[in-house]
């Protein structure tokens, strides 16, 4: 039984939304792979999906951000092209927006040698990040456990301590999760379209930070081992979903009366967004009117069940002194 | 010399969040402006606006519609439970046309005569388990029959009703035991013998403190002032 089948049994229904979500990202998965059987894929390159495909919390109104990561250093021609994965997924509008970040090309050697300074820009570090945090490898799934590997042992050098967090690694995830913060705020300033505000902020209250709770947790959790033990548990733990890692933290603190209730605000908020009336609503929503809205109300009340029960499980529980020690300083 | 200001607040009030009802400040009643100036000194973060007797209802619903600034990050109305003349009907309409940003509703159990009336409040209704002296809604029995019909309905822990009812805090514990995954707030208080609410005693911070520890993450809302203040 899983972390989240557990907390699930001691809820009162169960998570119906999630348990849906799953399993439309099993058949959604396996529907793609079939989709992309007759290309010709590099032996050392895999067809990636982040998001909500990562996460396994695929809705029908869920995005494809897709990307071919190669396990090598930069080259001219990788096979798939990205336009042959585009035609091959039909996935029409729904494909990767316009920032760059996927739908492209993606190389583990930039991901894992440029950690830090000028190099490792917002692309960079999202990219790195999200396959760390959020990725399942669609066609050669092996690639990208592999390139997934390759970035977290750059984490781990000699300078970690046993029974002390990796702080090189937490230290990269709280300037991402620092960065999706500020360039919430940029994109508003920025401008543009307006009919996003609402669901990207109620995204950054509940699965952006189920994202970042996700990784935080078992960097934290890594205090409880000798430096050698460390790369075993993290690979472990990244290989389940972030809500999964989440709910096990939840477990092994002994928090398990606030993590039902924060996996089941998760829950009801993955069930909230699924509806397309409320999508259609939250466009309509800005900041001006967003004390208006029930639904946005909604969503907000169910991001901060999600952050109480986050901030219990970091400031009530053993681990505590581990959030003290390394989470601000 | 003993001073006031070297004894320690005790434990259960150093929780975060955790904020005042505004039903114990009687001097204050009717004054919106400063019955929020005298909450936030406990806690800006959240903080319980109360309406105990509904000629109190219409002023806060009033003071509310005029989206003042709050600071608050929880935002909870206590409906009225005395002085009731509305028909249920009425008395759900103003509740449910209560400002988007108001995220709880508590109502007394043994006010509802038609569960089903309350279904316009959705998530942001919730029951509170009673005291003693109540006839209804203090077991989780009772409250178990309403939460069937109002599903999306929250539970507000009343830590020192479920005492008054049962001193051993069996009750307490049933009731988060059936109603944890619901739960939205404590109400933290004791009680004295005619069941009004009076500051945290240190026997009751005490024998609450195993169920308290249950309630970690969610806002403890103060029924009575904090003794450190």
């Amino acid at each position: 039984m899983t972390a989240l089948e557990d907390l699930a049994e001691r809820s009162e229904a169960g998570f119906p939304n999630l348990t849906r979500a799953r399993d439309t990202t099993r058949d959604g998965i396996a529907a793609l792979s079939s989709r992309l059987d007759g290309l010709t894929v590099d032996a050392d390159a895999a067809v990636v999906l982040f998001g909500s495909w990562g996460r396994g919390e695929v809705t029908e109104q869920s995005d494809y951000d897709w990307a071919v990561l190669v396990d090598g250093p930069t080259r001219e021609a990788v096979e798939p092209a990205p336009e042959s994965v585009e035609a091959a997924l039909s996935i029409g509008d729904r494909g990767p927006g316009t920032e760059g970040i996927f739908g492209a090309d993606v190389f583990c050697d930039h991901l894992v040698e440029r950690i830090g300074l000028d190099a490792d820009d917002n692309t960079n570090l999202s990219r790195r990040m999200l396959l760390l945090l959020e990725s399942v490898g669609i066609v050669h799934p092996e690639v990208r456990d592999s390139c997934r590997d390759r970035v977290l042992r750059g984490y781990l050098d000699e300078s970690v301590d046993d029974f002390r967090p990796p702080r090189f690694f937490l230290n990269d995830l709280i300037r991402y999760w620092r960065t999706i913060c500020v360039d919430y705020v940029g994109k508003e300033r920025r401008g543009g379209d307006d009919r996003k505000w609402a669901i990207r902020d109620l995204k950054l209250r509940t699965s952006r930070k189920i994202l970042f709770a996700g990784g935080l947790l078992p960097i934290l959790l890594c205090g409880r081992f000798r430096a050698a033990a460390m790369e075993g548990f993290l690979r472990e733990s990244l290989d389940r979903p972030s809500l999964d890692r989440v709910a096990f933290a939840f477990l092994e603190l002994s928090a398990v009366d606030a993590g039902v209730r924060a996996v089941g605000a998760y829950d009801r908020f993955l069930g909230l967004i699924s509806d397309p009336a409320v999508r259609e609503e939250l466009a309509g929503v800005t900041r001006a009117t967003a004390k208006e809205s029930p639904v946005f109300a909604e969503g907000r009340r169910l991001g901060r069940e999600i952050e109480a029960g986050l901030q219990a499980l970091l400031f009530e529980t053993r681990i505590e002194p581990l959030v003290r020690e390394y989470g601000i300083f | 010399m003993n001073s006031v200001l070297l004894v320690d607040p005790p434990m259960a009030l150093q929780h975060h969040p955790i904020g005042a009802s505004t039903g114990y400040m009687e001097e204050l009643r009717g004054n919106w402006d400063a019955l929020v100036e005298e909450a936030c000194a406990v806690s800006s973060f959240v903080v319980e606006l109360a309406a105990l007797s509904e000629p109190e209802l219409g002023p806060l619903a009033d003071y509310l519609a005029g989206m003042p600034s709050l600071p608050f990050r929880y935002l909870s109305v206590h409906a009225p439970s005395k002085h009731r003349s509305m028909t249920e009907a009425e008395f759900v309409a103003v509740l449910a046309a209560l400002p988007a940003f108001v995220d709880a509703i508590v109502v007394h159990p043994d006010q509802i005569e038609d569960p089903l009336a309350y279904r316009p409040l959705g998530a942001r209704l919730v029951l509170e388990n009673m005291d003693d002296r109540k006839g209804y809604g203090r077991h989780g029995s009772e409250l178990e029959a309403l939460f069937a019909m109002l599903p999306e309905a929250g539970f507000c822990f009343d830590i020192a009703h479920a005492w008054s009812v049962d001193p051993e805090m069996e009750v307490g514990e049933e009731l988060l035991d059936r109603f944890a995954p619901r739960l939205r707030h404590v109400h933290l208080s004791s009680v004295n013998e005619r069941s009004g609410h009076e500051p945290l005693r240190a026997d009751h911070e005490a024998l609450f403190e195993p169920l308290l520890a249950r309630c970690r993450d969610v806002p403890w809302l103060l029924e009575a002032p904090p003794r450190y203040l």
